[in-house]
C-alpha cells in the first residue's frame, strides 16, 4: 500500500514536472486582429449587394477578427499558448495602439501578429501579401522580427485560392514609411515581443474583398499564419493534421460585374465563383469524411479542416453544373490546394434572342458605323459561332464577346458601305458552351445610310506647314459634331524622336451644339523648336457623335519656325505699335473693332470682326485716309520690291490681300494676295511684287480681309504686326511638302502630298501668262524659256522655276 | 548642454493648451536635453522627479539626471526600457530579453543600482512574462515561475495580471476585478499616499479603486495614467486609425472623476506621461522629451 502511494506521488511529481517543462517550452503568440468596430478607423469596401456602412458587407475588422480567431483556435490545437486583443467587433474593443502593445508586453508573449489586409487606396489594383516589422528593412529593432516575417510570407503566398498579382514583400516599417521617421506602425512601437504586422492580401481588389467575406477563406489565412509560427519555432513536425482548400469556379462563364462601377479582375478571378456547391471529402473507400459548401458571397471557397494525412477524393457538385472529382494527397501540417472549374449543364439548343440593328423595309437606314450585336440564350462557343457568321456583302471586321459569351459583337474594320443592303446569316452550326448546335439558321438584314466617314474640313498644322514655335495650337475641323469623350487622346504631336508632346488640356475647346462644324482646338503646353520637324497624328477612330470616324489615320508633318526672326535687308514699313492717325479701318457689310496690344514684335493691331454676308462686296479694309499724309505709306513700290507681313491667324479661311494703286489717288487697284488665313498663331508672309508693271510706281492703298469660307469665316480676329519692305532677290521658292513640278511635253504637271487646286505660269516679271484649275497646265503654245510656276494647294501658293523646252 | 528652458519654452508654447486658468495653470514647459539628441520614449520619473529613465531606438535604456544634466546608459537592450520602474529603494528595475535557439524568449529580472553603478540579475532567465513592479520601499519581479522581492517588506504596490489588479497592502496581496475587461488590465499604480489605486481596463478606461477594491471613479478612456499627486492623475489621450497615431495629448484628471482638462493639444502628438516630484514629463511621437510644471487651484 505504501509502495502504491509512493508510486502515485512519484507519478504525480513526474507529471507536474513534465507539465512545467512543457509549459516552459510552449510558445506564446499574441494575436491582434487589426482595427475593429465598423467605425471610422475601420475599412469598409462597398461591394454589391452591400451598401456603405452595412456591417454584413466587407469590413477589414471583420475579416481580421475571423483570421485572428482561426489562428487562435489552430495554435491552441497545436499546443501554443495564445492571447488575443479582441474577440468581438465593437468600438469598445477596438483598443488603442498603445494599449495593444502594453497588453502584449504584459502577456509575456514570444511573438506578436497584428493581422490586417491591405489597400492601395488608389485606382491601382493589386493583390499580394506584405509583412512589416519595426525598424529598417534587414535591421529590425527587435531581433528576429525579420526572421518571423520571412518564415510567414511563403505560407501566405502559397495560397492557391486567391490570385496574386505580385510576389510577397517584407519591409521594415521605417524603410517602408520613411516619411514617418522612426514612428512606424503603432502596434510595433514599444512592443517587446518579436512583432509582425501582416497585410495578408489587398481588400480593395474586389474579388479578394469577396473572398475575405468568407469564413473558410479567413480560416485558411489563420492556418497559414500558424504554419509561419511553426516554422519560426521549429515545430513544423509537431502537428499531424493537414487541410485542403480550393476555389470552385465555372470553367468559362465570366464573373458578374455587379458593383456600381466595373472593377478590375486578374487571371482566374475572371471566372464566375460557384455558389452553394456541395464539396465532399471521400476516403479511399468512398466514405464521406467531411462535407462543406461554398457560400453565396461570390468567392467559391471551400476548406476541409484538420484532415488526417492520406489520399482522398474531393467531389464537387452543384445542380447547374456537372460534378467533378479530384484526388488529393494530404500531408501533416500542410495545406493542399485543389481548385475546380465546373462545366455548366446546358440542355437546350442555342438561339439568338436579341439582335441589332433591327431594320425592316421602310425603316430609316442604319448608320454605317453601326456594330452588329447578337444576344444568345446560352453562353456560346466562340469558334463555332464566329465561323458560322456570314455577312453579305462581305465585310472585314472583328468579333468581341461580352457577358460571358452571351453576347457577340461584330465591329467592321471600316464603316459599312453607303446605301447598301447587308444580310447577316448565322449558320445553325453555331454551338453553345456545352457543344449543342442551333436548330436553324438565324438571318437578319439592314440597309445603310448615305454617309460613312467624317470629312475633314481643315486641319492645322497641315502637311508641310511652318508653325510658329510658341505653344502652337492644333485644330481639326470636320463636317459633323465630334464625339468629345477622350477626343484629345486621339490626336498626338510627336517630335522627330517619337516623343509625345503634352496638350494644355485646360485650354481645350470642343464643338458644341449649334456650331457650324465639328472641331477640337488645343494648344501644346510647351514651345516647339524652330527648325525641328514634328508630326501631328490623327487617329482613325476620331468620330462624330453618331460614331462615324475618319476614313484613315493621318500623319501630318510640320516644321517649327520663329515667325519673328530678324529679316536682313528689310526695313520697316508699318510697325502697328500704336494707333496711326493717318490710318483707318473701313468695312463693307461687316462690323469690326480694332485695338492695339502686345503682338509678336512689340505692338500689333487686333481686329475683331463679323461679316454680315459673304460675297465680293464684303470685307475689312485698313489703310490711309488719303486726305492725310503718312510718309512711309506714300513711298511707292515697284516691280522687284518685296513686302513682308507678320500675320496672326485663327483658321478663318478668309483671304488677306494687299491692294495697291498705280496713281494717287483713286486709280485702278492691283491686288496682291498675302495668304489665306488657314493657320493658327503668328506667321511671316513675304510677297514678291512680281505682277507690277515695269516702270510704274505703286502705292499701298489698304490691307483687306476678304470672305473666304462661309462655314468658318463669318466671325474672327485678325492681328497684324510689323510690315517690312525690301528688294526681291528674284525668284521666291516656297517649300511645300511633296511638291513636284515638271514640264513634260506639252504640259506642266504639279503634284504634292495634298490636293492641287490650281496652277499658274508666270514670266520672270511675275506676270501671269496662263492658268488652269487642277494640277495640269497646257503650255504647248508657250515660247521656250525659263518661267515661274505658282501652284495653289489648299488656298496656299508655292512658286518654283520651270524650264519649257 | 542640456536644458535650455527659457528660449525653448517660448518655442513650445504652441504645444500647450490654454487650460482653465481658474483651476490649472501651466507654469512652464521645456524640452529636456536637446543636445545630444536622440529619440526618447517610455520616460519614467523617479519619485522625487530628479531622475528619468527612458528607452531609445538604437542605444538602449538610459538614465537622465535632472540635477546635473548627466546621461548614463543602463543597458543596450533595445526593448528593456519599454517596461521599467523605479523601486522605492531608488533603484531601477527592468527586464531584459534573450531568445533561445527555438526563438522562445527568456526574460531576466534585473536591477540597476545608482550608487554602485552596477546591474545585477535578480531572477534567472525564464520563459514567459516577467514584469517589474514598483513598491513604496522597493520593487518586485512578477512571473509565472520565479518571483522576486527586493526585501522582505517592500511596502505597498499595485500591478495587473490579465483582468485582475493586485494590491499589496501591509504584506497582504489583494486581488480585484472591479470591471469587466476581456483584453485585460494595465498600468496600475498606488497614489502617493498609498490610499488609492488607479489602473486601466482595456475597453473601459481608467478606473480608481480603494484598497478594498471598491470602485471610486471611472475617469474615461485614457491611457498610461500616473499619479500627479494624491488627487490628480496625468494620462495620455491618443487616437489612431488602426495603423498609426492620428492625435495624442496629455490630460489632467481628477481622481474622483469630477474634473479633467487638457494639458497639451491633440495635434501636439504628446504621449507617455510620467510624474514625480511635482513634475510631469512626457515625450512626443518623434521622441522629444518635455518637462511640464503646473499649478492646480482647487
Amino acid at each position: 500500500m505504501k509502495q502504491n502511494i509512493f508510486n502515485l506521488i512519484m507519478a504525480a511529481m513526474v507529471m507536474a514536472l513534465t507539465a512545467n517543462v512543457m509549459m516552459a517550452q510552449q510558445p506564446h503568440v499574441y494575436i491582434n486582429p487589426g482595427h475593429g468596430g465598423y467605425d471610422s478607423d475601420d475599412r469598409n469596401m462597398v461591394i454589391y449587394p452591400f451598401s456603405q456602412g452595412d456591417s454584413a458587407g466587407s469590413w477589414e475588422s471583420k475579416s481580421n477578427l475571423r483570421k485572428g480567431l482561426a489562428l487562435q483556435e489552430i495554435l491552441q490545437k497545436k499546443g501554443y499558448k495564445t492571447s488575443i486583443s479582441r474577440v468581438t467587433n465593437t468600438t469598445a474593443d477596438d483598443l488603442a495602439l498603445s494599449t495593444i502593445v502594453a497588453l502584449c508586453n504584459q502577456s509575456g508573449a514570444d511573438v506578436f501578429y497584428s493581422i490586417h489586409s491591405n489597400a492601395t487606396g488608389t485606382s491601382a489594383v493589386t493583390n499580394f501579401p506584405m509583412v512589416f516589422y519595426r525598424g529598417y528593412t534587414g535591421s529590425p529593432q527587435v531581433a528576429n522580427a525579420d526572421v518571423l516575417a520571412a518564415d510567414l510570407e511563403p505560407y501566405l503566398y502559397a495560397s492557391q485560392t486567391t490570385v496574386w498579382t505580385n510576389n510577397y514583400q517584407i519591409w521594415g516599417d521605417w524603410s517602408f514609411r520613411p516619411e514617418w521617421g522612426t514612428q512606424g506602425y503603432g502596434v510595433l512601437r514599444g512592443n517587446r515581443a518579436v512583432a509582425n504586422l501582416s497585410e495578408g492580401s489587398f481588400h480593395d481588389y474586389i474579388p479578394e474583398a469577396y473572398r475575405l467575406l468568407g469564413l473558410q477563406y479567413c480560416w485558411m489565412e489563420g492556418w497559414n499564419i500558424s504554419l509561419g509560427a511553426d516554422k519560426y519555432f521549429d515545430r513544423l513536425d509537431q502537428y499531424d493534421l493537414g487541410v485542403i482548400s480550393g476555389n470552385v469556379r465555372d470553367d468559362r462563364i465570366k464573373r458578374l460585374q455587379e458593383n456600381p462601377q466595373p472593377f478590375i479582375v486578374y487571371g482566374e478571378d475572371n471566372l464566375m465563383p460557384i455558389h452553394s456547391a456541395t464539396v465532399r471529402l471521400l476516403d479511399q473507400n468512398g466514405n464521406e469524411v467531411q462535407r462543406t459548401m461554398t457560400d453565396t458571397l461570390r468567392n467559391g471557397i471551400y476548406t476541409f479542416k484538420y484532415v488526417v494525412p492520406g489520399t482522398y477524393t474531393v467531389e464537387v457538385s452543384e445542380p447547374s453544373h456537372f460534378s467533378q472529382t479530384a484526388e488529393v494527397i494530404v500531408s501533416a501540417n500542410a495545406a493542399t490546394y485543389q481548385n475546380f472549374y465546373l462545366k455548366r449543364v446546358r440542355d437546350t439548343p442555342p438561339e439568338v434572342v436579341d439582335y441589332s440593328p433591327v431594320w425592316n423595309e421602310g425603316d430609316p437606314a442604319v448608320k454605317c458605323s453601326e456594330q452588329i450585336v447578337l444576344s444568345f440564350n446560352w453562353d456560346m462557343d466562340s469558334v463555332t459561332t464566329c465561323n458560322a457568321f456570314r455577312l453579305e456583302p462581305q465585310v472585314k471586321g472583328s468579333f468581341r464577346w461580352e457577358d460571358s459569351y452571351y453576347r457577340l459583337i461584330f465591329t467592321p474594320d471600316d464603316a459599312f458601305d453607303v446605301n447598301t443592303h447587308y444580310t447577316l446569316t448565322l449558320d445553325k452550326s453555331a454551338e453553345h458552351g456545352g457543344g449543342m448546335a442551333m436548330d436553324e439558321d438565324f438571318v437578319m438584314q439592314f440597309y445603310t445610310q448615305p454617309r460613312n466617314h467624317l470629312t475633314e474640313l481643315a486641319v492645322f498644322p497641315y502637311e508641310g506647314a511652318q508653325v510658329h514655335y510658341k505653344t502652337p495650337t492644333v485644330e481639326l475641323r470636320v463636317d459633323s459634331m465630334l464625339d468629345t469623350y477622350n477626343l484629345f487622346q486621339k490626336l498626338r504631336v510627336l517630335d522627330s524622336e517619337g516623343n509625345e508632346l503634352a496638350w494644355n488640356k485646360r485650354s481645350i475647346k470642343y464643338n458644341k451644339k449649334g456650331d457650324n462644324y465639328g472641331f477640337i482646338r488645343v494648344p501644346l503646353t510647351n514651345d516647339i523648336e524652330p527648325g525641328k520637324t514634328y508630326h501631328l497624328i490623327l487617329d482613325r477612330d476620331i468620330a462624330d457623335t453618331a460614331g462615324i470616324h475618319l476614313p484613315a489615320a493621318r500623319d501630318i508633318s510640320f516644321t517649327g519656325v520663329n515667325a519673328g526672326a530678324a529679316k536682313p535687308g528689310m526695313t520697316m514699313f508699318e510697325d502697328f505699335d500704336h494707333e496711326n492717325y493717318y490710318l483707318g479701318l473701313y468695312v463693307g457689310y461687316a462690323s469690326a473693332d480694332s485695338r492695339f496690344e502686345t503682338g509678336l514684335l512689340g505692338g500689333a493691331i487686333v481686329i475683331d470682326y463679323h461679316f454680315s454676308r459673304m460675297d465680293s462686296e464684303t470685307g475689312l479694309h485698313y489703310g490711309p485716309d488719303w486726305g492725310l499724309e503718312d510718309a512711309d505709306w506714300e513711298k511707292p513700290f515697284v516691280l522687284g520690291d518685296k513686302l513682308g507681313m507678320h500675320v496672326w491667324g485663327d483658321m478663318s479661311y478668309n483671304d488677306l490681300v494687299l491692294m495697291f494703286m498705280d496713281h494717287m489717288p483713286y486709280t485702278d487697284a492691283v491686288a496682291v494676295p498675302v495668304c489665306k488665313i488657314d493657320f493658327h498663331g503668328w506667321r511671316y508672309v513675304e510677297m514678291d511684287l512680281s505682277n507690277f508693271e515695269p516702270g510704274v510706281d505703286y502705292f499701298l492703298k489698304e490691307i483687306s480681309l476678304k470672305p473666304g469660307s462661309e462655314l468658318m469665316g463669318m466671325t474672327g480676329t485678325l492681328k497684324l504686326d510689323n510690315m517690312i519692305r525690301g528688294k526681291s532677290s528674284g525668284i521666291n521658292e516656297v517649300p511645300v511638302a511633296g511638291l513636284k513640278v515638271k514640264c513634260d511635253g506639252d504640259y506642266i504637271v504639279a503634284s504634292a502630298d495634298t490636293w492641287v487646286q490650281g496652277i499658274e505660269l508666270l514670266d520672270l516679271n511675275g506676270r501671269v501668262i496662263k492658268s488652269a484649275g487642277g494640277n495640269c497646265l497646257n503650255v504647248a503654245n508657250v515660247a521656250h524659256g525659263i518661267y515661274l510656276v505658282r501652284v495653289y494647294i489648299n488656298g496656299r501658293s508655292a512658286t518654283q522655276k520651270v524650264a519649257i523646252n | 548642454m542640456m536644458r535650455k528652458r527659457l528660449s525653448i519654452m517660448l518655442m513650445l508654447v504652441a504645444l500647450m493648451l490654454p487650460v482653465m486658468a481658474q483651476q490649472v495653470e501651466v507654469i512652464s514647459l521645456s524640452r529636456l536635453f536637446d543636445e545630444p539628441w536622440e529619440p526618447a520614449y517610455f520616460p519614467v520619473l523617479n519619485q522625487t522627479g530628479e531622475r528619468l529613465v527612458y528607452q531609445t531606438d538604437d542605444s538602449g535604456m538610459k538614465m537622465y539626471d535632472l540635477t546635473n544634466d548627466q546621461i548614463a546608459t543602463i543597458t543596450t537592450d533595445k526593448v528593456a526600457g519599454n517596461d521599467v520602474c523605479w523601486g522605492g529603494d531608488g533603484k531601477v528595475y527592468f527586464v531584459s530579453s534573450e531568445a533561445d535557439e527555438n526563438h522562445l524568449i527568456y526574460r531576466t529580472g534585473r536591477c540597476f543600482d545608482l550608487v554602485t553603478g552596477q546591474t545585477v540579475n535578480v531572477t534567472e532567465p525564464q520563459h514567459g512574462a516577467v514584469r517589474a513592479v514598483p513598491a513604496t520601499r522597493g520593487a518586485a519581479m512578477r512571473s509565472d515561475a520565479q518571483n522576486f522581492k527586493s526585501s522582505s517588506n517592500i511596502g505597498g504596490a499595485a500591478w495587473t495580471e490579465g483582468s485582475r489588479v493586485h494590491v499589496l497592502v501591509g504584506g497582504e496581496e489583494r486581488v480585484f476585478s472591479p470591471v469587466d475587461s476581456w483584453a485585460g488590465y494595465l498600468w496600475a499604480s498606488l497614489s502617493p499616499d498609498g490610499k488609492r489605486v488607479a489602473f486601466f481596463a482595456a475597453g473601459k478606461g481608467i478606473v480608481v479603486i480603494d484598497l478594498r477594491g471598491q470602485m471610486l471613479a471611472m475617469l474615461g478612456n485614457y491611457e498610461m495614467p500616473c499619479w500627479y499627486n494624491n488627487d490628480y492623475l496625468v494620462a495620455q489621450n491618443a487616437k489612431d486609425d488602426g495603423h498609426q497615431f492620428t492625435s495624442s495629448q496629455i490630460v489632467l484628471l481628477k481622481a474622483d472623476g469630477t474634473f479633467k482638462t487638457e494639458l497639451t493639444k491633440p495635434e501636439s502628438m504628446t504621449m507617455m506621461p510620467t510624474c514625480g516630484g511635482g513634475k510631469i514629463v512626457f515625450t512626443t511621437i518623434d521622441g522629444l522629451l518635455h518637462e511640464m510644471r503646473i499649478n492646480i487651484y482647487d
